[in-house]
This record gives structure tokens, C-alpha cells and sequence, in this order.
């Protein structure tokens, strides 16, 4: 009787049926540079089973429990892992807190620290646990330098390395590469802008009229002034921004590039520049170099490979903008002669330049939404 | 050395169910949390420090530590870390037991290589299984555990031949009820069920110890329900029951023949409690599936989460449990053939051969079972049920039927076969 009653209360006391499953720890290590952060889950019933937490041997573990033994959890955890990036890195636990998983509560330590090395591979040593539980398992998420790893840590794979090498930064390149070339094609603003300078570029205005270039030479030299100038002027204020070096208002850039999209556009109906446009692409290139570091921002940089990656960003912006010229050139130069294009190409595609960029000026400039998102 | 005495757990398993189905409908909590009281429960420990088994545990791990080097302490510590694994299905306890033995190296004394062997076979190392049991027998040839061990590897491998040298050797050494277990499943195995069940039976009669009687009524139990006997094979199923200790096979063999008798209500009652162990886990969501409860997505949902859990391990043992969840529970005849068909290359017992038919039957890939319809032509089991799906098999051709359609037709006429 007195069996089943202690059952009845065991009963009223017991948590939710869990599963039961081998012991596993959930390492998540994030190392930038010197700097470590992370997160580590292990089960309070390993804790327990290494440690003793039951304090009153009542088979319950309280927070209490755990609280009162905190320094000692995060010596013993701390004791039993190394990193390793050009000497011992120094960790510490910042915050003890709480989960759950499918087999029970676990301790979640907070963990934070710094490597003496900012580069180089990264050396992991494991030995949680394996002295009392041989089928323990830690299972590492590593994020090194950007790039994200993945391991089974076990007796038989206790100390692993993980490489930073050249496969991540190179990785890292094309991935800003791409990022790059893909906001050139749905940056319909920079496009249009680009697009706006050189549509004249095939075409020459002799006598208040427009007639076609004699050489393709000369419409060349033209387009390799406008687009070296963009370029060169854009890359300078998207490296100063995306260093940090100058920051300007996001609205004030998005209404200003618009404003060089009208200007551009109006200026082909009614040329008041016409020798020297480059110093227009230059001048607005100026403009745009500050929209794409607001999407380099967005994308954020990784510290280490910071210049690596402004680098790829670049050259995908110019990868795209040579894509379009490529296309454009020999197809304007063709039809340079013809009144479609000085008609309908030339004039009327500057006009619905000319019209949607004053929409973008407006909706920009005062915060309204007209018909873009 | 038993555990036994947690028969409370019993009592409690009946009451919890609903409990636990509720704990499973609870939201999870997502995010890393401070505890706001110092009062609030966050684990409830398997053993309580003061409980029987717990007891048993420390004293045996103190005298380990007060005798560090030598093998007779920790064996016996290994042993109780192992058989509370199996009695409770929780593989924490199993990792204790290595954890004992690798403070060895390579162990030199007969009882540590015989507990490294079971923790071997455990995860499915039949070979270096063997190879800890046959170097135990080097040093201890009467050691009649090492060769019952070795006779039910040589069983799961289909090697019949080498298993009934073991149980020759077992019957050399006087061990008459061990003998009888092995012999006689090796004639039900190989095609002899009746020559098989009355060894059995005679086996059951030369022991009263609580833990050979309720291996033996279990085995008795199958091969009944193989012979086509169901009202006998419950019977001996109960008797077992009656024993009241945890044992996981007899749980998971008893839900089997449940499911096969279309009773999957029962299943339900008699798993009760008892879904934290993976294999009854699996039972239960099959049972839940049968009746169409609304807890039924549930438990599938948790047995999806611990098996992909073990994948993060790279823990591969369960390939025959997880087979049947894609079959039955997913519907994903390719995933569970894949699956089927790697167990078999390990694991060749009829209820490995089962699951694979069932997966290939339902992918229209005869030919992918074609080892298991092999080793049914070779032994000649007799189990009907078995032999009429090899025949639908075979029948079916290989590549035919329609993939993923005949799954749920045929589970329809027969619900489930034997597993772990």
C-alpha cells in the first residue's frame, strides 16, 4: 500500500514522458577573427551524472540546484574543451540559462572569449563526458571566419581542425562576386543611369541634330570614358562607406541617385552636356558608389576577409555593368543610322527614363508610394 | 542481478499515457530561458538517489572505484549499466557501461571481454562481437554466457550451422536451459518451428529463474504466433507479463503480435508510458495510426525527430525500426526499401526479412529483397505469413506494381510482423 501510494505521488511529480536517447551536447561556436562566441546545450541529467546536482536526493533536479553550483558547471565543461588558433584561446562562460530538447532540460552555457591568433586553422579538443559516458557525442556547429562547419565530436574524433584556408576565402569572393553582379541587374535605377549616358554615345549633335557616329572607334572611346568614370568614381565612395569611413543618409543617397537618373535622361532631350559626359558619370558615379554599400551593409561584411569582399562585391558590380555594355554596344551601333533608333530608341526611351525616374525622385524624396514597392 | 524492483514504473506507466500525449501536444520551448524561481523542477533523474536499483548502482560503482585495474568490480558494473539499457530501452546507460570497460584498453580478464562483446553487439559490431566472446572462451572456456552470445549473433546472421556448435558446446558444459533456448530457435529459425517450440517448452521447464523464463516465454510466444497459433502464443505472452519485469524485447515482441492480431487498441494500453524508448515508441504510433487517433501525427512526429537525432550520431542501428516508420507511417516505400535492405545486410532475422518484403512489395522492387527471399527458400521458416508475402513477392516480379500503392492495401490485410 505504501508502495503504490509513493508511486501515486512519484506520478504526480513526474515531468513529461521524454525520450530516451544517447547523451548528446550542442556545441554552436562562432570564431571571427580573435573574437569566439558560442553556445553550449549539455544535458542536465550528464551534468548531473558527472557532477551529482541533486542536492537533496529527492530525483529532482531544481534551479535552484543548478544555480547553486554554477561555477563549478562551467569549470568542469570549460576544462574539458580547448580551442586552439595560434595558441590556447581563453574562454569563459558569460551567462548560464536554460532548454529543452527531446530528452530533457539542459544547461545552455553562454560562452565568450578570444583566440591569440586572428588567422589560421582552428584546433578543437573535446573530452566531455567520454570519461564516464563513451558513447557521448558532441555535435559541433562551427561558423570560422563566415563559413559554416559541421562535426561529430567523439572519443575516436576528440580533437578535429578546421581550416580557414584559401577554399573559404576564395569561397567567400565568389559569393560577393555574385551578390554584386545580382544588384547591378535589379538595380534598375544604376542601370538606367548607365543606360542614359550611353545611348548619346552612338550618336553625335552637330547643328541641333542628332546623326549617327561615322566610326565604331569613336562610339567605343565614349562608352569606356562614361563606364571607367562611373566606375572609378562609384568604387571610391563604396569603399569609403562600406569601411565606414563616410556615412550619408539612406534617403538622402536613394532621392539623389533618382535625381542623376532625371538629369541624365534630361540632359540626352535637351543637351547642355555634351563633350565631356564622363565627368557627369563621374560626378553621379560619386551618388551610386553610396547605394551599393548600403546593400554591402545589408549584407554585412565579415571582418576578416573585409577588403576581400568589398573587393568581389566590386568587381561583380563592373562584371554586370561590362555584361550590359557588351550587349548594348554592338546593337546601338548597328541601328545608329536608323530614326527608329534616334526617334523611338534615343528620345522615347529617354522620356520614360526621364518619367520614371521623377517618379522615384518624388516617392524618394518624400517618402510617398507611388508605384514601385 | 535484477531490477525488478522498479515495478512502480509499471503501475505508473498505465496512468501516464494521457500525461505524456499531452507533454507532446505542449508547445516547445524555443529559446534558452532563466528559470525565474529557484523552486521550479527542470529534470526528473531515472533513479532517485535513494531507490533500490540506484543503491545497487552506487555501491557497485564505489567498489569499482575502490578497486581501480581490477576487471571482477567493473565487469559487474558494466553488466548492471547494461541490463538496466535493455530492461529500460534508454542507450544512456549503455555508454556508462563502455565508458567502465574502456578504462581497460584492450581488456585482459574473460568478464570485461564478455561485457565489451554485449556492448559490441549492442551496436551491431557482430564481429568484434564475436571476436571479444571467442577471447573470452580463450581464457575461460567454460564461460557459457559467451557462447549463448556468440549462438545469437550466428542467429541474426542466418549462419544456423556455426550457432548450433555454440548450442552443442552450451549442452557439452550441462547448461541444459540455455542449450534448449538456442537450440531451439535454431530449429525454428531453420525451418522447424514444431521441433522448435517443444525444445523450448522443455527448456522453460529446467528453470525457475525469473529472467530465463521470460526470454524463453517470449521466444515461445513468436514461434506460437509463427506456427500459426495465436491463442497459444498470447498466452505464453502473458505468462511472461506476469513475471513483471521491464524487459524491452518482450514489449516490443508483445505489441508486434497486437498489431499482427489487429488489436492495435491493446497496443495502446499495454505500451502505456513506455514511449520514450525509441522501438515502443515505434508500436505505439503504428497502433495510434491503426485507430486513427488524433495523437497519431503526434507520436509519428516524435519518432521522426529521434531517428533524425540519431542521424546527427551517425547512429545507424535502428535501420529497421526506421524503415517500418517511413513504410507504415510515411508511406515512403523508396526510403524504407533503402533502408530494409541495408538492415538485412546486418541483421537477418525473419522479422528483418519482413520488413524488407513489405518495403520491396510496396516499391514494386522484388529484386531488392532477393537476399531475404533467398535465405526463406534456404532455411525453409515455416511462418505462413512470411512465405505468403515472399510469394506475392515473387509473384509480383521484380520492378512491377505500383510504387507507394500497395502499402496501405496490404497493410490493411495484415497490420505489422515482428520486430525490435
Amino acid at each position: 500500500m505504501l508502495r503504490r501510494a509513493l508511486c501515486l505521488l512519484l506520478l504526480l511529480l513526474a515531468l513529461p514522458a521524454l525520450a530516451h536517447k544517447a547523451s548528446d551536447s550542442y556545441l554552436v561556436l562562432d570564431v571571427q577573427g580573435r573574437e569566439v562566441t558560442g553556445q553550449w546545450d549539455i544535458a542536465l541529467r550528464d551534468i548531473d551524472f558527472a557532477l551529482g546536482l541533486d542536492a537533496d536526493g529527492d530525483g529532482g533536479i531544481t534551479w535552484g540546484e543548478v544555480r547553486a553550483r554554477h561555477a563549478e558547471i562551467a569549470a568542469w565543461a570549460l576544462g574539458r574543451l580547448a580551442l586552439r588558433r595560434g595558441g590556447e584561446c581563453r574562454l569563459a562562460v558569460a551567462d548560464h540559462l536554460i532548454d529543452s530538447h527531446s530528452d530533457g532540460s539542459y544547461a545552455v552555457l553562454r560562452l565568450a572569449g578570444s583566440c591569440p591568433s586572428a588567422g589560421g586553422e582552428l584546433a578543437l579538443d573535446y573530452s566531455l563526458l567520454f570519461e564516464l559516458d563513451a558513447l557521448h557525442r558532441g555535435l559541433l556547429r562551427l561558423g570560422l571566419d563566415g563559413s559554416t562547419q559541421t562535426a561529430v565530436l567523439s572519443p575516436q574524433r576528440a580533437e578535429q581542425r578546421f581550416a580557414a584556408g584559401e577554399v573559404s576565402r576564395l569561397a567567400q569572393f565568389g559569393q560577393y562576386l555574385v551578390e554584386g553582379i545580382w544588384h547591378i541587374w535589379i538595380g534598375f535605377d544604376h542601370i538606367l543611369f548607365l543606360l542614359s549616358l550611353l545611348l548619346p554615345a552612338v550618336l553625335v549633335h552637330e547643328a541641333r541634330r542628332w546623326r549617327g557616329v561615322a566610326h565604331f572607334r569613336q562610339a567605343l572611346t565614349e562608352v569606356l570614358w562614361v563606364v571607367t568614370a562611373f566606375t572609378v568614381a562609384h568604387s571610391i565612395t563604396l569603399s569609403l562607406a562600406a569601411l565606414g569611413l563616410v556615412a550619408l543618409p539612406s534617403r538622402l543617397v536613394e532621392s539623389a541617385i533618382a535625381a542623376s537618373v532625371v538629369l541624365a535622361a534630361a540632359n540626352n532631350l535637351k543637351p547642355l552636356v555634351e563633350r565631356r559626359r564622363w565627368m557627369v558619370a563621374f560626378g553621379f558615379g560619386l551618388i551610386h558608389g553610396f547605394g551599393f554599400a548600403s546593400v554591402l551593409v545589408e549584407l554585412g561584411l565579415p571582418r576578416e576577409t573585409l577588403v576581400l569582399s568589398l573587393l568581389g562585391f566590386n568587381l561583380g558590380v563592373e562584371t554586370g555593368q561590362l555584361a550590359i555594355v557588351t550587349a548594348f554596344l554592338p546593337l546601338t551601333y548597328a541601328l545608329r543610322g536608323t530614326g527608329f533608333y534616334r526617334r523611338v530608341v534615343f528620345v522615347g526611351g529617354s522620356l520614360a527614363t526621364l518619367a520614371i525616374a521623377l517618379l522615384w525622385f518624388v516617392e524618394r524624396a518624400f517618402d510617398l508610394k507611388l508605384i514601385s514597392g | 542481478m535484477t531490477f525488478s524492483e522498479l515495478t512502480c514504473f509499471r503501475t505508473i506507466r498505465v496512468l501516464v499515457l494521457p500525461l505524456a500525449v499531452a507533454a507532446l501536444a505542449a508547445p516547445v520551448l524555443a529559446a534558452p530561458r532563466k528559470p525565474l524561481a529557484d523552486s521550479e523542477l527542470l529534470e526528473r533523474l531515472p533513479l532517485r538517489a535513494g531507490d533500490g536499483s540506484a543503491r545497487e548502482l552506487a555501491a557497485l560503482r564505489t567498489g569499482m572505484l575502490a578497486a581501480p585495474g581490477v576487471p571482477g568490480p567493473a565487469a559487474l558494473l558494466a553488466q548492471a549499466y547494461f541490463d538496466l539499457a535493455m530492461a529500460r530501452g534508454d542507450p544512456r546507460y549503455v555508454g556508462y557501461a563502455e565508458a567502465v570497460i574502456a578504462r581497460f584498453g584492450e581488456p585482459q580478464a574473460a568478464s570485461l571481454r564478455v561485457v565489451r562483446g554485449l556492448l559490441r553487439q549492442y551496436r551491431h559490431d557482430f564481429g568484434g562481437a564475436l571476436d571479444d566472446f571467442a577471447a573470452a572462451l580463450a581464457l575461460d572456456p567454460g564461460f557459457a554466457a559467451a557462447h549463448a552470445w556468440r549462438a545469437a549473433i550466428f542467429l541474426v546472421q542466418a549462419d544456423y550451422a556455426a550457432a548450433q556448435q555454440e548450442c552443442a558446446t552450451l549442452q557439452g558444459l550441462g547448461r541444459a536451459t540455455l542449450f534448449g533456448g538456442c537450440s531451439g530457435l535454431v530449429q525454428a529459425y531453420g525451418g522447424h518451428l514444431d521441433a522448435g517450440y517443444r525444445t523450448l517448452q522443455q527448456a522453460l521447464a529446467t528453470t525457475d529463474d525469473p529472467g530465463n523464463r521470460l526470454w524463453l516465454l517470449t521466444r515461445l510466444g513468436e514461434v506460437a504466433a509463427w506456427r500459426g497459433q495465436p491463442a497459444l502464443a498470447e498466452s505464453h505472452y502473458r505468462a511472461a507479463l506476469a513475471l513483471g519485469r521491464d524487459d524491452g524485447y518482450l514489449l516490443a515482441a508483445w505489441g508486434d503480435f497486437l498489431l499482427d492480431q489487429n488489436r492495435p487498441a491493446e497496443v495502446l494500453v499495454a505500451l502505456a508510458g513506455w514511449e520514450s524508448a525509441d522501438n515502443l515508441l515505434l508500436r505505439l504510433a503504428e497502433a495510434a495510426a491503426a485507430l486513427r487517433r488524433p495523437e497519431a501525427a503526434r507520436l509519428a512526429q516524435a519518432l521522426g525527430e529521434r531517428f533524425a537525432a540519431a542521424g546527427l550520431r551517425g547512429d545507424t542501428t535502428h535501420r529497421a525500426e526506421e524503415a517500418r516508420y517511413r513504410l507504415r507511417l510515411r508511406g515512403d516505400a523508396g526510403a524504407a526499401l533503402r533502408l530494409a535492405a541495408e538492415n538485412y545486410r546486418v541483421q537477418r532475422e525473419p522479422r528483418d526479412a519482413h520488413v524488407l518484403f513489405e518495403a520491396a512489395l510496396a516499391a514494386g522492387d522484388a529484386a531488392a529483397a532477393q537476399p531475404a527471399s533467398d535465405w526463406l527458400a534456404a532455411s525453409g521458416f515455416e511462418d505462413a505469413r512470411l512465405r505468403r508475402l515472399g510469394q506475392e513477392l515473387m509473384l509480383a516480379g521484380p520492378r512491377s506494381g505500383i510504387p507507394g500503392r500497395q502499402s496501405p492495401e496490404r497493410r490493411a490485410a495484415s497490420p505489422g510482423g515482428a520486430g525490435r
